[in-house]
């Protein structure tokens, strides 16, 4: 077995030697041959041929000795990859621009699935993560239940419930994953935190840097134990690292909690947006002063996450769990409950994972669709150069290669282009990436969560990057080899077959189907462009139907700092006489949400003579609230100070909802009731506008007073003629005047805006990008197609010439023939687009799933590229000399 | 090129290990030896025999060294040798029915 192992070892290693050897001995066989026929009376010349006739033919039987060495295939693979390189660096034009066409295509894809892979395929960056699970509830049949956050939640008895009873967890801890506190200081500051069971930490994994992190003491009793666990960046940028900082207090949300540890550096949480703390779940209260989760078994709040106990499965721990539920679930008759294991990633609750993927997939799509064009290009030059080395194929095959091998050989070459332009595309996309997605996070709108994602390249995005390319070298080369390797030896070595009049040259239709997938594929890709341009464009000067000009709006959050209603009241009413002070400022007004703020209020209501209650979305507002926002009141009147004082059951309705409810009617005295017996009546009606939902207006919506035992709920709307800075820094100073520890955002109206376009104008920016890339690409390959034609056809040009066709003849056959495939393939695009741009129509503000000028202009612009493209090449072709044209060659 | 039949490998393969199954040998010796002792019922290229020689050596079957060749000082030929265990020495005796001469001077299988 050594032996053996050695021997070819040695074939391997020392295969030069062995190589010279073989050569010697055979040459010394024939010696051996050639002069013992000399002894038998040949001549010399005589008894060399009689040698090698005897022998047979040396280099082939060299040949099938050393494939007897074993390591035939990394040898020939060599010999193929010295070859390709070989041929790539004769040719560094057409090397470049194929490995730039591949780099492109395959680093853009690399870049979006490594985004991907750091927003939702990463394992927690906890320690041994693949045994941590997500846990997640989908409740069928009645469900009556409350939710803070998302559907799928836990409350606080379920929780303690599978963490008793289960079998298969070594630990299930729960956290509160969305929660907000203001940390009171000299500048009270905003947090994102969560509020965790106290073995959070001991399931993870996770040491502290400094101090502890929570026993189960902490968590005994709730309210009992008033500490919190700091995150590192909090630490560092808070309190100045300082070590000392553990056993001292801090205040959140004005409760004190005593700081007992620092994070490890690189902990953030559990989710894309960092915590900055962490707190037992026990002190919920003290977090969250209006509501008492802890008590409430039928509210779904936490998150849960399991490490599972060495050697159990996801299946076991679904099963086990799912006993339990079942447990649960007989407290609720007519409920069933189904549990959602799954191994935890960051964005792993289901809902958010649909979401992601919809979206990464919609991405990936797209570029995938880059990468076609990219490699339909390729396969094109290609194409184009195998025919230039037809006569070269052709000697092979008829000299005794075998046509796989002849296949393998143009295959390595193109693996080789495809593996230089993958690893060039995915270096610059590693390169490029982490600065995008810190760009593009840095530019979320004011408001928006601060995200982190760490979209370094791990072993699964080098592996799908390595997987994409070795994909891609198939993709276009597999095409040209077949081709190349299959062809009609006798002509080919004749040299001029295929180029003559009325003949397409040699490959022709492969290579207008190309284009013509090229072009179509491009065109659905520009008409999505145009579609979402158009769409960012209305949505950048549509008019969303009321006034935000000078108005600023104030922020805070009431009850989480422990205002009562009374409380509140006064703190209002201060505020507003404060503000009405400040220089310029001409009116305050009060709304629950401000205009297109991204919250919603939602409720039903039953219009009078009907059954069933309708969803309505609304808003509480102060009475001058329509006329600061310039929305006229079309019908009635809008309410009064004395009715909003007095909590009197009045509505006004917005046009659509009148429309709609009583059509041909008029509303006004119209009544509608909240299903627990209170009425209210319709005292007007206001002008349809966007305030709610940019673009949208046609919703059933209605405005309610807001009365004095709603004041911690309101916010402010300010109107002023002077400067914005100025009132804004006015309406900050009051606030703190009064209550120095409130969190109070001081924001134009106008800015919420931004956080309606900023979805689009991401999407218009990447398909803006992906669209000219296409464009380019496409029109690349066009102009190639044509002039590769024209240089294989310049003879029958040339004779065409000759005959008396002009220069316009010539011209218009050579853009007639290019433009055949661009035109079915524009078709084809413009079709397919039309079926699936029903996906974009969310993305689409205004704006129509099938816009005419978006369908008619992208094709237009694209065919006027493909002629442009054509035309180059086409008037060259008309330029022609007939003789040189019939000299060429 | 096709490559040649199964039955023929074989023959040759024991051919080969009946050559040298007295002393060691080196390609050139054993090409002429072949034909004597199949009694010309074996037709090749002398070629040939190299693939099949290194074949062997790579399954076991032989063993070779490099030697100087005693009719010509400086070049170095293989000297193919019998392998001293299994399944060399056995071996031929072992693959010796496969093939048998029949009347028209044909090999075939048994």
């Amino acid at each position: 077995m050594m032996w053996r192992l050695w021997l070819r070892l040695q074939t391997l290693f020392r295969r030069e030697r062995n190589v010279q050897r073989l050569d010697d001995e055979i040459q010394f066989h024939i010696d051996q041959q050639i002069a013992e026929n000399c002894a038998a009376g040949m001549s010399p010349e005589e008894a060399r041929y009689a040698a090698m006739r005897t022998f047979g033919n040396p280099t082939v039987l060299k040949e099938e000795t050393r494939d007897t060495w074993g390591w035939t295939w990394p040898e020939q693979m060599a010999q193929d990859l010295r070859y390709g390189a070989r041929a790539l660096a004769k040719n560094p034009g057409f090397t470049m621009v194929a490995v730039l066409a591949v780099a492109l295509g395959i680093g853009v894809n690399t870049g979006i699935f490594s985004v991907l892979n750091g927003v939702a395929l990463k394992l927690l960056p906890v320690p041994r993560a693949d045994e941590i699970v997500g846990v997640d509830q989908r409740f069928h049949g009645r469900v009556r239940r409350n939710v803070h956050g998302e559907p799928g939640l836990f409350s606080y008895s379920e929780y303690r419930d599978y963490r008793a009873n289960n079998h298969v967890l070594s630990g299930l801890l729960a956290y509160a994953p969305f929660l907000e506190a203001t940390l009171a200081g000299d500048s009270p500051q905003q947090l994102a935190g969560a509020e965790t069971s106290c073995n959070f930490f001991a399931v993870l994994g996770e040491r502290p840097a400094l101090g502890r992190t929570f026993v189960e003491e902490d968590c005994r009793a709730p309210g009992a134990s008033p500490v919190v666990v700091l995150g590192d960046e909090l630490w560092r940028s808070r309190f100045g690292a300082d070590p000392l900082i553990v056993g001292k207090s801090v205040s959140l949300n004005r409760a004190k909690f005593v700081v007992i540890g620092i994070a490890a550096p690189g902990f953030l949480g559990l989710d894309p947006w960092p915590s900055a703390f962490w707190a037992p779940i026990t002190m919920q209260k003290a977090l969250e002063p209006d509501t008492d989760l802890l008590s409430e078994d039928n509210t779904g709040w936490l998150a849960l996450l399991g490490r599972m106990r060495p050697g159990a499965t996801l299946a076991e721990v679904r099963a086990d769990l799912g006993v339990i539920a079942a447990r649960t679930d007989q407290q609720y008759p007519g409920r069933t409950t189904t549990l959602v294991v799954h191994r935890a990633t960051f964005l792993g609750r289901p809902e958010e994972r649909k979401a992601v993927f919809g979206i990464g997939a919609l991405v990936l799509a797209s570029v995938g669709l880059v990468l076609l064009i990219a490699c339909a290009n390729v396969a094109n030059l290609l194409l184009a150069r195998a025919s230039t080395r037809q006569r070269e194929i052709a000697i092979r095959l008829s000299i005794g290669g075998s046509r796989w091998r002849i296949i393998r050989q143009l295959l390595t070459e193109s693996l080789l282009l495809a593996f230089l332009g993958g690893t060039l595309g995915s270096l610059v996309a590693f390169w490029s990436v982490e600065g995008v997605a810190r760009l593009v996070l840095a530019h979320l709108p004011h408001g928006a969560p601060r995200l982190e994602w760490n979209v370094s390249p791990d072993l699964r995005v080098w592996g799908y990057a390595l997987a994409l390319t070795a994909f891609t070298g198939i993709v276009f080369g597999l095409a040209p080899a077949l081709h190349a390797s299959n062809q009609d030896l006798s002509t080919a070595l004749k040299g001029d077959g295929g180029r003559f009049i009325g003949k397409a040259a040699s490959g022709g239709v492969l290579r207008s189907a190309l284009v013509g997938v090229q072009v179509a594929v491009c065109m659905m890709l520009l008409i999505a462009a145009g579609l979402l341009i158009r769409s960012l464009y209305l949505a950048q000067t549509g008019d969303p139907g009321f006034q935000m000009k000078g108005i600023t709006q104030a922020q805070f959050n009431l009850p989480s700092q422990g205002y009562s209603a009374e409380k509140a009241q006064a703190f209002q009413s201060e505020l507003i006489s404060r503000v009405e002070g400040l220089p310029g400022v001409d009116g305050v007004e009060q709304a629950q949400v401000t205009p297109l703020s991204h919250e919603f209020l939602g409720t039903g209501l039953t219009p009078a003579g009907e059954t069933e209650s309708r969803q309505f979305e609304f808003n509480v507002v102060s009475p001058g609230f329509f006329a600061m926002l310039g929305m006229p009141v079309v019908r009635g009147r809008t309410f009064t100070a004395a009715e909003a004082r007095s909590e009197a059951p009045v509505l006004l309705i917005s046009e659509s909802t009148a429309r709609q409810l009583w059509p041909g009617q008029d509303a006004v005295r119209k009544t509608l009731s909240n299903g627990k017996g209170k009425e209210y009546q319709v005292v007007g009606v206001v002008k349809d506008s966007q305030v709610s939902h940019l673009g949208h207006s046609d919703g059933l919506f209605f405005y309610r007073p807001g009365g004095p035992a709603e004041q911690d709920q309101l916010q402010l709307l300010v109107h002023s003629k002077g400067g914005d800075t100025a009132t804004a820094n006015g309406i900050r100073a009051a606030a703190r005047a009064l209550d120095g520890n409130l969190m109070v955002d001081v924001t134009k109206l106008a800015d919420n805006l931004e956080a309606w376009r900023t979805p689009s104008r991401i999407v218009a920016a990447l398909s803006f990008v992906l669209g000219t890339l296409a464009l380019l690409l496409a029109s690349i390959g066009v102009h190639g197609v044509v002039s590769y034609g024209v240089s294989q056809r310049i003879r029958e040009i040339g004779i065409r010439m000759t005959l008396g066709a002009s220069g316009r003849d010539v011209m218009s056959l050579a853009v007639r023939q290019a433009l055949r495939p661009v035109v079915i393939g524009a078709l084809v695009g413009v079709i397919g687009c039309a079926a699936v741009s029903q996906v974009l129509s969310d993305a689409l503000y205004g704006l129509g799933a099938h816009d005419p000028i978006a369908f008619i202009g992208v094709p237009l612009l694209l065919l006027g590229v493909a002629l442009l493209a054509s035309y180059i090449p086409a008037r060259r072709a008309s330029r022609v000399d007939p003789v040189t044209a019939l000299r060429y060659e | 090129m096709g490559k040649p039949s199964d039955l023929v490998q074989r023959t040759l393969d024991v051919l080969i290990v009946k050559t040298i199954a007295l002393e060691p040998k080196h390609g050139w010796a054993i090409a002429k030896r072949i034909p004597q002792i199949s009694r010309e019922v074996h037709q090749m290229q002398q070629g040939s025999l190299y693939p099949a020689l290194h074949r062997l050596e790579q399954c076991g079957w032989v063993k070779a060294k490099w030697k100087e060749h005693r009719d010509r000082p400086g070049s170095q030929v293989l000297l193919i040798d019998c392998q001293r265990t299994r399944p060399g020495r056995t071996g031929s005796r072992e693959l010796e029915p496969p093939f048998r001469r029949t009347q028209f001077g044909r090999v075939e299988t048994t």
